[in-house]
């Protein structure tokens, strides 16, 4: 499979030619702004994985719906979402280009779910608005130029104004809370870095958010982590044992894993991001659709989001203790993890609960066995990783967490499981009529 | 009329060192912004290609010992001032012609790069780096063609400066940043950084080494952090462009390449929006630490292990938030997002034995996620180690958007004042106008060409028993650098004694110094009290 990185190869190649069709048009639109977005979430503070993980939501149910909007076989998403309703309609009888109405959505999009960022960032995104219009725009006529921007605007639009209301459209303080009492004891979470903004946890409110196609945040709810305990025969004590071992015997493959899905914000594109990475690639290689390609956004973009509120609700249900934090008081005082521990609660595992819904959702579109090769984290000098499935990706990367000494066993295991409740929500949203 | 303020050092415990801090209040020091009066006007202007920069360099070319000036202009003209202050009294410049006063200028360090005692000064420029030779009386010249110094294309802010082992000709450093052709896609686009080294034993410039590789630098320095007498460069590195990078340290050894430090010398990953260096020895282990400017949390990095006669690796600590010197967020005024920080320097400004910090704050340009009125930090460090913010107090919470700056006895009257370049607004200068500060002493080094203002000496005074160590760099801060009048608070000291560890790591004689003085010190010779005009 070539690199996703590859497929961008330059819009005014894509758009050299005057003959392409609007299928064509329409993916080279999408796949140049999805590029510079993965970009801004790798280099805007605002954008943790949670927060990614909803921008990167709306913006699939945006591409989708303009897209859906002008195809015979697509069914909306309105009515079948939370709170969507009454999207914009194409006017019968009038002629749209598809793809300046779809330009002129994620234009709105980009703007309004990425628009955090600092100057570059919107200096990139002018550019790249400038030049893909001119590409887009060229050979048809004013009018349909100016009904397809409007409707594609239209859509955008009505679909942020529906997202105001989630509960997750303001992040003050890079998601950190000002104040925020810790829960007292030792099993529970408290900071495991010195720094000053992580002294309170990520988004300790997430999990209230309103999902996307999930009932509720608290629908896929996840049985207890093992009972806190120091007692050395405790099931506790043994699943922060193996962290502890294995970090101290990691084998370069393991090492290799852990780097390849640690994802961090603000040096990766998220593990909500690095899923849509691989959505482009598998595009790519199977040479998808346009209707294909929103399909696949749209429905794992929405796992992703409802993955990160059902797994943040149990996050703080627990409020369980990280691995550093636990292996320092009870093991050793001096061991590190190889990873950055993240700044919230141990169980679940978000990357876990994540990629097992993105996974479960890829896997029902391109089957259960459906190979590939991963180069999203190339450019950070990562080697390709090659895996028999979906399934088998999610799992590693659920793996990995172990591997980078931020997460027990338990963790990884559940997040999985809920990642697999949460993904048949999105599998299960009528997209044909 | 009460003219300084005391913070209540609950927090400030009594340690073993007899400085003045050892009283149970910290002196806050007092500043006057003397902008207008002072005559100063000098706007960083410029759009995304000068969000980064924006520096002042300090330096005396008219002889009189007070410290003259050049500030960035960013697309427009620098700003070049003669100081006329007088000693003790008010802050004055007048902007003179001196041949500096190119555009494009992000950056400037003073470096008497010939050692003909005629200070030159380093331009840092988006496009071409122009290293101009002084002519004396404050008149300059492009140098680059007859130093043989490739000024490249690039967009330039980092700059340290280094006399290697042997050299008659200094050996220059220079940061870039994003290759700025890129617009749709800058990230990942960091363009590689330069060592200018002498070519041989002429006196020019060999032709320039690409660091590779490089990751977008925002500000270097030559630091000899492991005493080994060989000075390393340390870089800090903006991560919201890089992809793979890091902070980074190479070592840069006479007659040999340059190479990184790796994980198998020891040195740990760190990556943040690196954007300024400061360094001093705080815990009086011998060792500098190293404050980091960032975006949100900054950081303080202590060397992890020092062991007699074992060379140290280079593995450091993280103490910002022990030290209270996260400056994550604004202390004042109402927005209270992450902070953004550019130069740091750590100065004694209240005189009291302990060096203070200072930090230049503001938005990149309409960040987000980042607080719009950032004021600058002044941290006064207590005698127990750790750092109170006093900018308020201080009067230098200024809101502008600040980047490059200096602090600086400019009216050489032993107490430090301050510059601050701001962005798209006027640089603003303060008088430290307190009245009842600690003692001082300010001496400036000279030696026989080369390196006639001893780049890289270490200068040290006994403080009761322990000895504050300082190094003579040259770069870090942001896009501004300093040369002259070294400051030192000393308390309630008299006298104290000072030696000075040369480059070439001859360690001179103590000498006792009376306090309020300045100094000369020549290399063998004692020192000579100075007194301005």
């Amino acid at each position: 499979m070539k690199r996703f990185i590859g497929t961008f190869i330059s819009i005014i190649f894509i758009f050299s030619s005057s003959s392409f069709a609007d299928d064509t048009k329409s993916i080279a639109v999408m796949q140049n702004w999805y590029k510079l977005i993965l970009q801004l979430v790798r280099h805007t503070a605002t954008y943790s994985p949670p927060v990614a993980s909803r921008s990167f939501a709306y913006l699939g149910v945006t591409v989708y719906e303009s897209v859906a909007s002008g195809s015979s076989k697509m069914q909306t998403l309105s009515g079948q979402l939370h709170g969507l309703n009454n999207l914009p309609k194409r006017q019968l009888g009038q002629q749209y280009d598809d793809a300046v109405a779809l330009n002129a959505a994620i234009i709105f999009a980009a703007h309004h779910y990425f628009g955090n960022t600092g100057p570059t960032g919107q200096r990139a995104m002018l550019a790249m608005q400038k030049q893909i219009s001119a590409q887009v725009e060229a050979n048809t006529s004013l009018e349909v130029i100016n009904r397809s921007k409007d409707f594609g605007q239209a859509t955008a639009e009505a679909i942020y104004k529906w997202s105001l209301s989630d509960g997750g459209a303001k992040i003050t303080n890079l998601g950190f809370p000002d104040k925020y009492t810790l829960t007292a004891g030792p099993a529970h979470w408290a900071p495991t870095s010195t720094i000053r903004l992580q002294q309170t946890p990520l988004l300790p409110n997430w999990g209230k958010n309103r999902p996307f196609a999930m009932t509720a945040g608290t629908t896929c709810a996840l049985p207890p982590p093992p009972e806190y305990s120091e007692d050395k025969n405790s099931e506790f004590y043994k699943q922060a044992m193996e962290v502890y071992t294995t970090s101290k015997g990691l084998t370069p493959e393991q090492k290799a894993i852990a780097r390849f899905w640690s994802d961090d914000p603000m040096l990766s594109y998220t593990p909500p991001g690095h899923w849509i990475s691989i959505i482009w690639q598998v595009a790519e290689h199977e040479h998808l659709s346009a209707e294909k390609i929103v399909e696949s956004l749209a429905r794992v973009s929405i796992a992703e989001a409802d993955a990160f509120i059902g797994c943040w609700s149990v996050k703080f249900q627990y409020d369980l203790v990280r691995p550093f934090n636990y292996i320092r008081k009870v093991i050793d005082p001096k061991w590190t993890a190889l990873l950055i521990t993240p700044p919230f609660p141990e169980y679940p595992s978000g990357h876990s609960t994540n990629s097992g819904a993105a996974a479960y959702v890829l896997s029902s579109m391109f089957g259960e066995n459906y190979a590939f090769e991963d180069t999203t984290p190339q450019a950070d000098g990562l080697a390709p990783r090659k895996f028999s499935s979906f399934d088998a990706a999610a799992k590693e990367a659920a793996q990995s967490r172990l591997y980078g000494g931020i997460h027990f066993r338990a963790a990884i295991e559940r997040g999985l499981e809920q990642g697999h409740c949460i993904g048949k929500f999105a599998v299960n949203l009528h997209t044909s009529r | 009329m009460k003219t300084f303020l005391k913070i209540s050092a609950a927090l400030c415990l009594i340690g073993s060192q007899p400085s003045y801090a050892d009283q149970n209040t910290l002196i806050v020091p007092k500043f006057a912004e003397e902008t207008k009066s002072s005559g100063l006007h000098s706007i960083y202007a410029g759009e995304w290609q000068y969000m980064v920069g924006g520096g002042v360099a300090t330096f005396d070319c008219s002889g009189d010992g007070f410290p003259d000036m050049l500030l960035a202009g960013g697309e427009k003209p620098a700003h070049f001032y003669v100081n006329t202050s007088k000693q003790g009294g008010s802050l004055h410049f007048i902007q003179q012609k001196s041949g500096l006063e190119l555009d494009h200028v992000t950056g400037a360090y003073p470096l008497d790069i010939d050692s003909d005692g005629i200070m030159d000064v380093v331009l840092l420029r988006v496009g071409e780096n122009i290293v101009m030779r002084g002519k004396g009386n404050c008149k300059f010249e492009r140098a680059n063609e007859v130093w043989n110094f490739v000024g490249g294309d690039a967009w330039s802010v980092g700059f340290a400066a280094t006399f290697e082992h042997g050299a008659e000709w200094p050996t220059l450093a220079v940061g870039n940043y994003i290759d700025r052709k890129q617009e749709a896609l800058p990230w990942g686009s960091c363009t590689d950084n330069w060592l200018h080294r002498p070519d041989g034993a002429a006196n020019k410039f060999g032709a320039p080494i690409a660091l590779k590789p490089s990751f977008c630098s925002l500000s270097m320095m030559f630091t000899d952090w492991n005493k080994s007498g060989t000075p390393s460069l340390r870089i800090s590195n903006d991560r919201e462009y890089y992809q793979g990078g890091q902070e980074q340290l190479w070592h840069v050894e006479a007659g040999k390449e340059p190479s990184l430090y790796t994980d198998k010398d020891g040195w740990k990953f760190v990556r943040i929006w690196g954007m300024g260096i400061a360094s001093y020895d705080l815990n009086f282990d011998g060792y500098p630490e190293y404050f980091l400017s960032s975006m949100a949390d900054s950081r303080l990095q202590s060397l992890t292990k020092i062991e007699a006669g074992v060379p140290p690796k280079p593995d450091f600590t993280e103490g910002a938030f022990l030290k209270g010197v996260t400056a994550h967020r604004p202390y004042a005024g109402t927005d209270e997002r992450p902070s953004t920080g550019w130069h740091t320097q750590f100065e004694d400004v209240n005189n009291d034995g302990m060096v203070d910090l200072f930090i230049a704050k503001g938005n990149v340009d309409r960040m987000p996620d980042f607080a719009q009125r950032d004021p600058n930090n002044l941290l006064l460090q207590g005698v127990d180690g750790k750092f109170i913010e006093v900018g308020d107090k201080a009067g230098i919470a200024s809101f502008a958007t600040g980047r490059g700056a200096a602090v600086v006895d400019f009216n050489l009257d032993g107490k430090l004042d301050l510059v601050v370049v701001n962005r798209r607004e006027n640089a603003k200068v303060w008088r430290n106008i307190s009245k009842d500060l600690g003692r001082w002493l300010e001496v400036k080094l000279e030696q026989p060409a080369p390196n006639v203002d001893a780049i890289g000496a270490w200068i040290e005074i006994k403080q009761g028993n322990k000895i504050v160590r300082r190094e003579m760099t040259l770069g870090g801060g942001h896009a501004s650098g300093s040369i002259g009048w070294r400051h030192f608070g000393l308390g309630a000291s008299a006298e104290t004694e000072l030696r000075v560890i040369w480059p070439d790591g001859k360690v001179g004689e103590w000498q006792k110094l009376a306090a309020d003085q300045f100094y000369i010190l020549k290399r063998d010779k004692a020192a000579v009290a100075w007194k301005p005009n």
